[in-house]
């Protein structure tokens, strides 16, 4: 492998300050399951790695009056072991053991999957359905951000050079909502999403409400499919035309492209697929 | 960078450049060369050593990221004259063919009976699911893994 | 399936009607035990004088397998050895025009460069020796070699390669193979067809069964390129002793024919090369012939010190080889009652760049077309054929995938038009004891029906 830095830090102050003095060459790492694979591709120009995986106050999963707080540097295999989530956010724990393998879960955290920023991210579309958001520390000091104005494009966020997220919260209002995960890749593991996908809603007096519907792999960055929801809200949770009808105006939000992995064609029928079955999974686990 | 790792329950250090992996260091500085380098981009899982009892590829840590912190590779589960449980049913069983697989197959394995002692074949698969074999189909190394564990239960019992 | 051995000849005394040809004797070779043994008592001879037959047993290497402690290749070190990277062409077809390693050779820690030009007799292969080493005058796949440096450190290595300088002149690359075999397609080796090799088996009048046949089927079928992925990247390292007796590690297969070829590449005698081959770590066929050994042992001999290189993944998927794709065309007569009488089949496989194991695949992937059944009329085209991709070698099986994939979907094809049992239509046309090979070969052992028939139990068939 090229040279580069290696910066150990002992807080998130530190590993900020680094990131500046090198920016904007400097990257933070944590599993470094993909960091390192684009620098061995040399398609990277990472020249300071800034290691926070270790950071306390990056790790942990409580509950605090914002909601289900997950720490920066947890990791995948983490968040699928633990009470918390599984109590309050199960779907996140779906997604989470959808990533690669035991492995690169072992290594990989929530925070890497989300600033990786790829297209078929498979952490996205839960945290987005659920209208999770990010908190960010920088040299400028806090701020917070939502998934939508975190991903920007394929493989870039809203952060600057010297921004770290420091932790992801799940908001109170959605803990414990009836939301659901899928993603089809052409193997269970060590595959990437052909198109993944998140459902979350509410059925009150068998109306759905609260209707969030989010896809990834299907567009630059994980989306939101706004009118797909918007048909849903308000209207019969027994209805299966108005179900087809949602799935296939998600169809018309996104932009699938043909690749070695499937064709366009292939991924607009997962597309209704993945967005009806994550709804009607929801509406049976509303019931329960 | 200087490192310091327990390896095995033995301290070993080393001093390398910032570039370096885990499975670098283990290989080259170390002259264990048990973990094996089948891809260098953690898909083939023949890396596997687990990193303070944890299952990770080796080849995407950084020394500086196993500084200070304990790995147990292939070298430190068995000895020929005291074989690990796992490598001696892998052994009944003919789980490996050309070998290459192997040890991080069964670190990967043992990752997952210290976890979950009683795993069910689904359970061994997803354990494994990082490990490429391109010689067996597998099928004799889940065999294997589910028939200790269905010993240790019956002599629990 | 019970076989009477009687006065030397052996009748078979209860196989079942359906899996016996109606006008067939079964004539087996005069047996070595006793007149009048049954095949329980056969295989209790045997076992006397082998025992193992029969019993389990612990692979010998199950153990250095499980501790990890097999060594392969990439495993072991040589004192005061150098690294050693291959630059490959970027471009799938193009004339070299120049090659500069001047400003590579000052790189740090690099001791020694290495061109095509420097190689004594550049070029080797299985069946022709039209593959260079290294690529002096043109390239033909992505991949392609075109220089290689030796150096203190694989990074080292890497960053001389970056500073290698290749000029080529294009080329029109051909990828597809039935266009490769047109006249006017690009030639991959100038002056030679693309088609390089083909085999021909002609057996029986096709088209005067054709004409006479019930039914024809004609169906087409291709199979892609696999890549082997053997969890051990291919691996080899090369020094000299001070008797000047080259020595070289490899994970290749076939260490004879390694050696051969080192002899006439470097135009020393047999008796100067010793070829160490080691445990591998998977080969299914793509460690069956040199990659960059004669490199390695040229690198070695200017620096004086060993030399080592292992494929990256990378490289495996670059420039090694690969499973030819198939293109195949079936067309088969046959009767009401599902009898083949007729089969007409050309086969083009992508011979990738360079020979390799083509010549032998495709030879094989011809004998192997028609399947094995019972066919009076036959004829088999197959072609080897160059293209701008990757060498296409030997991967298990050789052909015969290819071919069974196609003549087995055909089949089910067939059956399912004619409204006869996938089964059926098998054990009425498969090969019994004693029938003919399509290159005239008289089979025996034959078991093709019993295996059906016991597969189909296993399976459940019937309950389907």
């Amino acid at each position: 492998m090229r040279p580069f830095e290696y910066v150990s830090v002992s807080n998130a102050e530190e590993a900020v300050k680094a990131l500046a003095a090198a920016a904007p060459n400097g990257k933070p790492v944590a599993g470094c399951t993909d960091l390192l694979v684009e620098i061995k591709h040399e398609a990277s120009s990472a020249e300071t790695l800034v290691d926070i995986s270790q950071l306390e106050e990056l790790r942990g999963i409580e509950l605090t009056d914002q909601g289900l707080r997950i720490g920066a540097s947890v990791t995948h295999t983490e968040i699928m072991d633990s009470d918390l989530v599984a109590e309050h956010a199960p779907a996140l724990q779906d997604a989470a053991h959808t990533i690669g393998a035991v492995q690169t879960r072992t290594l990989g955290t929530l925070a890497g999957n989300l600033v990786t920023c790829v297209p078929s991210m498979d952490s996205g579309p839960t945290l987005m359905a659920l209208e999770a958001t990010v908190n960010i520390l920088g040299s400028k000091g806090t701020r917070s951000s939502s998934m939508e104005e975190l991903f920007v494009f394929v493989r870039k966020t809203s952060l600057e050079a010297d921004e770290i997220i420091t932790d992801i919260v799940v908001p109170t209002k959605n803990l414990k909502k009836p939301t659901v995960f899928h993603k089809f890749g052409l193997r269970k593991g060590q595959a990437l999403a052909l198109v993944n996908a998140a459902g979350s809603l509410h059925v009150k007096d068998g109306k759905m409400t609260d209707v969030r519907i989010s896809l990834g792999a299907v567009a630059p960055v994980v989306i939101r499919c706004l009118k797909a929801e918007a048909h849903l809200e308000g209207k019969s949770a027994d209805d299966a035309q108005v179900l087809n009808e949602a799935a296939e105006i998600a169809l018309s939000e996104t932009s699938p492209i043909d690749d070695f992995r499937a064709s366009k064609a292939y991924r607009n029928e997962l597309i209704k697929i993945l967005t009806k079955r994550c709804i009607e999974q929801s509406i049976a686990l509303s019931q329960k | 960078m200087e490192i310091k790792v327990t390896v095995n329950g033995a301290e070993k250090a080393a001093s390398v450049p910032p570039e370096t992996t885990l499975l670098s260091v283990l290989r080259e500085q170390w002259g264990m060369t048990g973990s094996k380098s089948g891809c260098e981009v953690g898909d083939c899982g023949a890396c596997t050593v687990l990193l303070d009892g944890k299952p990770v590829n080796a080849c995407l840590v950084l020394a500086g990221q196993a500084n200070g912190r304990d790995v147990l590779s292939i070298e430190g589960l068995g000895t020929p004259n005291n074989l690990d449980p796992l490598q001696k049913i892998f052994e009944t069983h003919a789980s490996l063919q050309c070998g290459f697989c192997g040890p991080g197959v069964i670190m990967s394995a043992k990752a997952l009976l210290n976890k979950n002692p009683d795993p069910t074949r689904h359970d061994v698969r997803d354990a494994l699911a990082g490990n490429l074999c391109r010689c067996t189909g597998y099928v004799k190394m889940i065999d294997a893994v589910m028939e200790l564990a269905a010993n240790n239960k019956s002599e629990a019992a | 399936m019970v076989i009477t051995v009687k006065d030397g000849a052996a009748t078979d005394t209860n196989t079942p009607e359906l899996l016996k040809r109606a006008d067939a004797d079964i004539k087996l070779p005069a047996a070595p035990h006793k007149p009048g043994s049954d095949l329980q008592t056969i295989i209790a001879d045997v076992n006397q004088q082998t025992p193992a037959v029969g019993q389990r047993v612990v692979r010998v290497d199950a153990r250095a397998h499980g501790l990890g402690r097999t060594e392969y290749i990439d495993d072991m070190t040589w004192p005061n050895q150098l690294f050693a990277k291959v630059k490959r062409a970027e471009v799938a077809h193009a004339r070299i025009t120049s090659v500069d390693v001047s400003e590579a050779a000052k790189m740090p820690g690099v001791k020694a460069t290495l061109v095509g030009t420097e190689i004594p007799v550049n070029s080797f292969g299985p069946s022709y020796q039209d593959q260079p080493l290294i690529n002096a005058d043109k390239v033909r796949h992505v991949g392609d070699p075109v220089a290689a440096v030796a150096a203190e450190t694989e990074q080292q290595c890497i960053d001389a390669l970056k500073k290698i300088k290749v000029e080529y002149e294009p080329l029109t690359p051909i990828f597809d193979a039935i266009e490769a075999m047109k006249d006017d397609a690009p030639q991959v080796h100038e002056g030679k067809s693309n088609i390089y090799a083909s085999k021909q088996i002609k057996k029986g009048d096709v088209e005067k069964a054709f004409a006479e046949c019930d039914h024809i089927f004609e169906d087409s079928f291709n199979t892609q390129m696999i890549e082997h992925v053997p969890l051990e990247p291919h691996a080899s390292a090369a020094t000299w002793d001070v008797n000047g007796r080259l020595l070289v590690w490899s994970s290749l297969g076939r260490i004879t024919l390694g050696r051969a070829d080192l002899s006439r590449i470097l135009q020393i005698p047999y008796n100067k090369i010793r070829v160490t081959a080691t445990i591998v770590g998977g080969n299914f066929g793509g460690k069956n012939e040199l990659t960059v050994e004669p490199i390695l042992a040229l690198l070695a001999k200017k620096t004086d010190r060993p030399v080592r290189h292992v494929f990256t993944r990378e490289d495996e998927f670059l420039s090694s080889t690969t499973r030819h794709p198939f293109f195949m065309d079936y067309k088969t007569g046959v009767m009401n009652d599902g009898t083949i009488v007729a089969r007409k089949i050309k086969i083009v496989c992508d011979g990738g760049s360079y020979c390799s194991w083509s010549e032998t695949t495709m030879g094989k992937g011809c004998i192997l077309a028609a399947g094995p059944y019972n066919i009076d009329n036959l004829e088999v085209n197959a072609y080897a054929v160059y293209t701008n991709k990757v060498m296409t070698g030997a991967m298990r099986g050789f052909g015969a995938p290819q071919v069974c994939f196609a003549y087995e979907s055909h089949m089910d094809d067939i059956a399912h038009a004619l409204g006869i049992d996938p089964l059926e239509i098998r054990m009425k046309n498969a090969f019994y004891e004693g029938s003919s090979s399509p290159t005239g070969q008289q089979l025996q052992s034959v078991a093709v029906r019993e295996s059906l028939q016991m597969a189909s139990e296993r399976a459940g068939w019937k309950e389907a």
